[in-house]
């Protein structure tokens, strides 16, 4: 028994992070209507940023103190993902307006291949630690439950925190404040945004750069956990099955399809993997979204289509 | 003024309905698959047929394929690679465990196959389109990745997933030299080339352009959504099944699932947008850039350093060309979406009406 | 009108209802149309009337009711089925096949009747290649009746609006319709292009026996065209008969001028 709610835990703990990412990819398909691919390069991009300017800044600037070298370190690769949103929205996505899906998922495809290319020329392509002194010993919980316990890193549940803490922001920026509203605004409809005065343009670049700071957060906590390389990168492939499942456009979707998928996965890997080879939590997860896709096209909270004629 | 269709007066609609109605197109058509066959062996080296010419007619064909489905039929797909892993794995079993197999069939076999995997796969679109149909594709992309690596029946129990083929012979030629294998291939492909253009001007392809631009409408006026779908994924399958085939058995000789990752799904798919969606001749423009481009950057990027007087390293390099690469493809998506193939005809059209601006 | 006889009931649709969520689009609505005659549908915006159409050729499903389709009882319409009983239909918002040529677009109204399988369409042999020739002619038909044969390699994208709803047309006649449903045919239309229009359909209707259904904004056309009007207003039934009676109908004078229910 404690060895299946290890399993369950570990699940809800990759499967966190498949929320946090497929997060970034509701984001920005709720305001642009784009779906990108280029979710999991920011990913990767984010954490080498990061993992590199905490490696030089005690150098440069000659700080002791961790601490203050990941804050710095996080400050400036916040400030670059802002760079990167703007580029993004400069460069690509204004002469991108009104093309069909299949394309605007090439180009952010090509935006992947470059976040990827620029990420290893400045940053480097080896494998790279972040260390934000997250504790990394285990504890043994529900001693009194089960004999024996279950044994749980505490880096985990310090991760879980960070990843609700960042959902609960998000709502309230959504909810609260007025770029949030007009967020919402642009998601509806681009042209009624526009047309009571909703900067298209602006509110592309803030998305991006929301979706650039969920990246980084994802690439915090992952890249502490495993190290950062360009694996990383890979990680938007594994959280597509997510927002199929969670729907396209619901927040709560990503949140919920992202602990759904992580622990399936794991359980699929654990207790059907052993029979048929191993290996399987990848497509097990695409299988996963599949089946559910044929009974519910729209995902779980994703909004229902109907053809007019 | 050499390119005219002036006089050219149809007197049936047989004659209408050609698949170059101009006779400049047709001589030209003509003469190049005459060059293909005869004049190119007589130029190019063996670098040239291994690393260039093979790659590109067989990724042709591949991507002939995705753009029968993508481009004609509207439907996204993001699996092609794993069609291309079952009609080259499925084909090494045809051969290597049917007695007296010949080369040719256990090829075609693989693409019969591809076939029956991409109907399999292409019933989702019944349901879903769009993004949510190009995430079901990728499930048939990671299954088979991890059924070739894992299920160890498909590789005659080989390690990793490594097979390999060899003495191919067809009709009694040996497939061996390098001016064979392109030779062998550029038939195949043309072959199947006329075969899709024959279906895209038939009623088949009428009616998987109808589901591409407006499915209701299509659905009413009697067309089967099941049907022209479904044939479309088996179709596609079936040459990106083959071009499998062809790249494993013919190109690699020996080859292992990472050959076909999600990477070369990406590529093909690529190739048919910036060759053009919905352009047979697109699919060879957009082979043709894929193919040659990497190779480019990978010979000029040290030239560029030397003259700057920089030494570049092979991983800077790399790291450039994807660069560039997605660059550019981001590039073209913007300044012609519609791709090289429109491009090639905007320009026919100002060639038809030159020297006049209108 | 000349020359064309109005036969017997060819479509029933009885007690016809129709929701989707809690909007009740069509509400227990009955009416029936008679071989050979131009019924008209009207109605203010919002009134279902397209959705009226699309229940007769399946497109939607209703919730109850039957329809009876040449003696057949139907609980409702598929697509397939209504286009194979020799149903066809224009559409409000112009639904051509955009990426196509117009002689395309119609060729595809025949698509019912070409039988050659997928490895002879491949090969471009026998059948196929006969098929091909047969049905271009009979679409070059259309094209001659429909006054197109200037734009027919020309994709449909690139043409103006009237034009593009006269393919439209072009691509339903080339299914040889017993009934047509045509969803305002004019609607946006000037002047002289709505002359031709009704020239068309008048035509269609008198030389082909082709019994028509048409949604109609243009109170001068359909009084004019019209065997028999059916009112809707709210998905529900208001009126039903001979212009004169309809335009007399109290109900219907309050429904267009926008009196209180």
């Amino acid at each position: 028994m404690s060895f299946f709610i290890e399993t369950l835990l570990g699940g809800l703990m990759t499967g966190m992070l498949y929320s946090l990412v497929a997060l970034g990819f509701v984001l920005i398909y709720k305001a642009s209507g784009v779906f990108n691919f280029a979710q999991g390069a920011m990913v990767l991009f984010a954490a080498l940023a990061m993992a590199r300017f905490a490696e030089w800044i005690p150098g440069w600037l000659g700080i002791e103190s961790l601490f203050l070298a990941n804050l710095i370190a996080i400050v400036i690769t916040v400030g670059i993902m802002f760079v990167v949103a703007w580029l993004v929205e400069r460069l690509a996505l204004r002469h991108l307006v009104n093309q069909n899906e299949a394309t605007l998922l090439m180009a952010t495809l090509g935006i992947t291949y470059v976040l990827d290319g620029v990420g290893q020329t400045l940053f480097g392509s080896d494998i790279y630690k972040i260390d934000v002194g997250m504790p990394k010993d285990p504890v043994i919980m529900f001693e009194a439950l089960f004999q024996g316990g279950v044994l749980i890193n505490k880096e985990d549940f310090i991760a879980a925190a960070i990843a609700a803490i960042l959902v609960a922001a998000l709502t309230l920026f959504f909810q609260k404040t007025p770029t949030g509203r007009a967020l919402r605004a642009v998601a509806d409809d681009h042209q009624a945004a526009l047309s009571v005065g909703i900067p298209l343009d602006r509110i592309w670049v803030i998305v991006w750069c929301v979706a650039g700071i969920t990246a980084l957060v994802a690439g915090i906590i992952w890249g502490s956990k495993l190290g950062v390389q360009f694996s990383l990168s890979t990680v938007a492939l594994r959280a597509l099955p997510v927002v199929i499942l969670g729907g396209l456009t619901s927040v709560p979707g990503a949140i919920i399809g992202g602990l759904i998928i992580g622990v399936g996965e794991k359980i699929s890997e654990v207790y059907l993997g052993p029979y048929v080879g191993g290996g399987i939590e990848i497509w097990f997860a695409y299988m996963l979204a599949l089946v559910f896709l044929l009974f519910r096209p729209q995902g779980l909270f994703g909004e229902k289509i109907i053809d007019r004629v | 003024m050499l390119y005219r269709e002036n006089g050219q007066f149809k007197t049936s609609y047989q004659a209408d309905q050609q698949i170059f109605p101009i006779a400049q197109d047709r001589l030209g058509v003509l003469l190049l698959i005459a060059f293909a066959f005869v004049g190119v062996p007589f130029l190019v080296d063996e670098y040239m047929f291994r690393a260039i010419l093979i790659p590109f007619l067989i990724l042709s064909l591949a991507s002939l394929g995705v753009n029968l489905l993508v481009g004609y039929c509207g439907q996204i797909t993001l699996g092609a690679g794993a069609f291309m892993a079952v009609g080259a794995y499925a084909g090494y079993n045809f051969l290597i465990r049917v007695p007296d197999m010949p080369v040719l069939g256990a090829i075609l076999l693989g693409g019969v196959s591809a076939a029956a995997v991409g109907i399999v796969f292409g019933v989702p679109s019944l349901r879903v389109r769009g993004l949510y149909l190009a995430v079901a594709t990728l499930a048939a992309q990671f299954f088979w990745d991890w059924a070739f690596l894992r299920i160890k029946w498909f590789t005659n129990d080989s390690s990793s997933g490594s097979v390999s083929v060899a003495n191919l012979d067809v009709f009694g030629v040996e497939i061996s030299s390098p001016l064979s294998k392109y030779l062998f291939c550029l038939t195949v492909l043309v072959v199947l080339s006329l075969a899709a253009k024959n279906l895209v001007r038939a009623t088949i392809g009428r009616q998987w352009m109808a589901i591409r631009d407006m499915d209701v409408a299509a659905a009413v006026i009697g067309i089967r959504p099941m049907y022209a779908k479904l044939t479309a994924f088996a179709v596609s399958s079936f040459y990106v099944g083959v071009a499998g085939a062809l790249w494993g058995f013919v190109h690699l000789g020996s080859w292992e699932p990472a050959a076909f990752s999600v990477d070369r799904s990406f590529q093909l798919l690529f190739m048919v947008i910036i060759g053009g969606l919905g352009s047979i001749m697109g699919s060879f423009f957009g082979a043709a850039f894929i193919v040659i481009l990497p190779i480019f950057l990978n010979q000029i990027l040290p030239v560029f350093g030397a003259i700057f007087g920089v030494e570049i390293s092979t991983a800077t390099v790399s790291h450039f060309e994807i660069m560039i690469f997605g660059s550019l493809i981001v590039f073209f998506l913007i300044v012609e979406p519609h791709g090289l193939a429109r491009l090639w005809s905007t320009g026919k059209e100002k060639l038809r009406l030159w020297p006049f601006p209108h | 009108m000349s020359g064309r006889k109005i036969g017997d009931v060819i479509l029933d649709l009885n007690n016809i209802s129709l929701s989707f969520g809690g909007v009740k689009a069509l509400q227990n609505i009955s009416f029936n149309v008679m071989e050979h005659e131009v019924r008209a549908i009207i109605g203010p915006n919002g009134a279902g009337k397209s959705s009226m159409l699309n229940v007769i050729n399946g497109v939607y499903h209703p919730q109850e009711g039957e329809i009876i389709f040449r003696g057949e009882h139907r609980r409702d319409m598929d697509t397939h089925q209504a286009a194979e009983q020799g149903i066809a239909r224009t559409f409000q918002n112009i639904a051509l096949f955009k990426g196509m040529s117009v002689l395309d677009n119609i060729m595809t109204g025949r698509n019912l009747r070409m039988k050659s399988n997928l490895f002879m369409q491949a090969l471009w042999i026998g059948p196929a290649r006969r098929e091909e020739l047969e049905h271009r002619q009979k679409v070059e038909e259309i094209i001659d009746f429909l006054e197109i044969q200037h734009i027919r390699k020309t994709p449909v994208g690139r043409l103006p609006y009237g034009l593009q709803k006269r393919v439209d047309l072009a691509r339903a006649l080339a299914m040889e319709p017993e009934v047509l449903l045509l969803d305002e045919p004019m609607a946006g239309m000037n002047v002289e292009e709505k002359q031709d229009m009704c020239r068309f359909i008048l035509d269609v209707n008198d030389q082909f026996g082709t019994t028509i259904v048409l949604i109609e904004h243009d109170m001068g056309v359909v009084m004019d065209i019209s065997d028999r009007v059916v009112v809707l207003d709210y998905g529900k039934k208001i009126g039903d008969g001979v212009p004169d009676e309809v335009r007399a109908n109290p109900e219907v004078i309050s429904a267009y001028l926008g009196a209180s229910h």
